[in-house]
């Protein structure tokens, strides 16, 4: 699960003018009630757009972010890390089937998404644009990137477009020894020798940036997202999933006697909440618009695929089949 | 490209770096719905779609992209075309509501698969097989026999001849499911290992 950080586009304020009162008034109160909307209800345009751009973001996150664990399969140290690991990259790419399938449920082809990743013109979750230098660097990701997803997956799977929470249910299922095996891992290196121990921590070192850019911008500066809110297609602000994985997760790095490379990260007894330095956001908007270590890389490799399975494709094409889009 | 992981220095040049030709609209495989049954005695459940050339490719993918974590028995894919489907219903509105009596024509019956959605948000689940003369009229059929307390949102009717079934000697491609472990968050116990670092860095 890789999902996490999902980019919204700006929404103008006459978005809604053009919508049926009567429709819309039955559409939110069909979300107020907590009733789920299915692909053959009437919905907002606003709405279809943003879950298609949520959904596809999400699903091409577990595409691309299989590339830098994956990396790692045929180095694994032993036998039972590379069954492990193999499983687990297994899982995302198959997540990615999940979720592609429910995002076409909204009118957007497979194909048209898949074209639209490997173009560059939709985005995947940012951290994957950094490179996995070690072993450790790949615990890092089974473990912390896999536990901020769950944090945003488990919010999600709460929200009103309901192939979206079927995907996410069995995804949130399939997920619960990911995390699992993560932790292990990274216990396994910390109860290591003085190298693997510092090999975790220049993990650390290296992924806590990108790990905090994960959740997306500060609420004070990202998109207008009242209405996403209101019609649950996003369930929770992205500084309020920050927090909670802060919550959850630095008190279990510091168990294990790594620190953590922000000075200034420490919990607010007053506020409750965590106090950090503010993410370099101008470092975030330059990797996510194609400027990061890995971008052109993660993508050459999904236009070379594409390419080379073109023949396979095509030999394999019938009049008789043809594409519509999923029932739900 | 230099990069960190062998494979993709290995790479081979294809078409031209960074370029990728458009796709005709459409330029994809056909759509299939894929239900499982997850263990004996239970019904089958919609789980969701794959993309295939055809049929027989179809259950390949579907095993390998909804089977290979939880207990299976049994799996079955059909041509999404195939479905034909009822209005969706919310509130308390009933489906069958808006279902036609059946007028019982006594056109050649042939065998439908029925699957009923009892929640918004849920999965279709298998409701019965049904004999009758037309998608339309198997739902008509299953309106007479309903149970017309429990609210109902949505209906699909299969013709059972469409479907690609799991036959009898396929049904041990799950046995070894419960072998494989390290799919097992349970496999991971690290909590040992974690006291006895926690009692040495004291």
């Amino acid at each position: 699960m890789y999902g996490g950080g999902n980019t919204f586009e700006g929404i103008k304020t006459d978005s809604l003018a053009q919508e049926d009162p009567v429709m819309l008034a039955a559409f939110e109160a069909r979300i107020d009630r907590g009733e789920k909307i299915e692909p053959t209800d009437w919905m907002p345009q606003l709405y279809r757009k943003q879950l298609i751009r949520m959904i596809e973001q999400h699903a091409h996150s577990e595409i691309i972010g299989a590339l830098p664990e994956g990396t790692w399969i045929t180095r694994a140290p032993g036998f039972k890390r590379k069954l492990a690991l193999m499983a687990k990259v297994q899982d995302e790419v198959g997540h990615a089937q999940l979720l592609y399938s429910a995002a076409e449920t909204l009118g957007k082809t497979r194909e048209e998404m898949i074209h639209d990743l490997i173009t560059g013109k939709s985005k995947y979750s940012n951290i994957f644009n950094y490179p996995a230098f070690t072993w450790a660097d790949s615990c890092f990701i089974s473990w912390l990137v896999d536990a901020g997803a769950i944090v945003n997956q488990l919010a999600n799977a709460k929200g009103s477009y309901g192939p979206y929470c079927r995907a996410l249910e069995r995804i949130c299922a399939e997920e619960s020894f990911h995390l699992k095996y993560g932790h292990h891992c990274v216990i396994y290196l910390a109860a290591g020798s003085a190298i693997q121990r510092k090999m975790f921590q220049e993990a650390i070192d290296r992924w806590w940036p990108p790990m905090m850019h994960f959740f997306g911008p500060a609420d004070k500066i990202s998109a207008h997202t009242q209405v996403l809110m209101k019609w649950k297609v996003k369930m929770a602000t992205n500084d309020d999933m920050r927090n909670q994985f802060l919550d959850m997760y630095v008190p279990k790095i510091w168990e294990l006697g790594f620190t953590i490379p922000d000075p200034a990260l420490k919990k607010n007894a007053e506020t409750g909440r965590w106090d950090y330095t503010e993410p370099d956001w101008e470092e975030f908007k330059r990797v996510i618009n194609g400027d990061g270590p890995c971008n052109k890389e993660r993508l050459e490799v999904r236009r070379v695929a594409e390419e080379r399975g073109r023949w396979v494709r095509e030999a394999l094409k019938t009049p008789k089949n043809t594409y519509v889009a999923p029932l739900a | 490209m230099k990069s960190l992981d062998p494979r993709v220095n290995r790479l081979p040049e294809v078409g031209q770096k960074g370029m990728i030709n458009p796709k005709a609209p459409l330029d994809q495989f056909g759509t299939f719905e894929v239900f499982v049954q997850p263990k004996e005695g239970k019904p089958f459940q919609h789980e969701g779609v794959v993309h295939a050339p055809n049929l027989e490719l179809a259950y390949v993918l579907a095993k390998e992209t909804f089977t290979r974590r939880f207990t299976c028995t049994s799996l079955y894919v059909v041509d999404t075309r195939s479905v034909y489907v009822s209005p969706m219903t919310d509130g308390d509105q009933n489906v069958f509501e808006l279902l036609p009596d059946s007028n019982n024509p006594d056109d050649e019956q042939i065998s439908f698969e029925l699957y009923q959605l009892a929640k918004r948000g849920k999965q279709h689940i298998h409701l019965t097989t049904i004999q009758a003369a037309s998608a339309a009229d198997a739902m008509s059929k299953a309106k007479q026999t309903a149970d017309k307390t429990k609210v109902i949102y949505n209906l699909w009717a299969i013709p059972t001849n469409a479907i690609r079934f799991t036959t009898a000697e396929e049904r041990d491609l799950w046995v070894t499911l419960p072998e494989k472990k390290f799919r097992d968050a349970a496999n991971y116990k690290g909590g040992d290992k974690l006291k006895e670092f926690l009692e040495r860095a004291k």
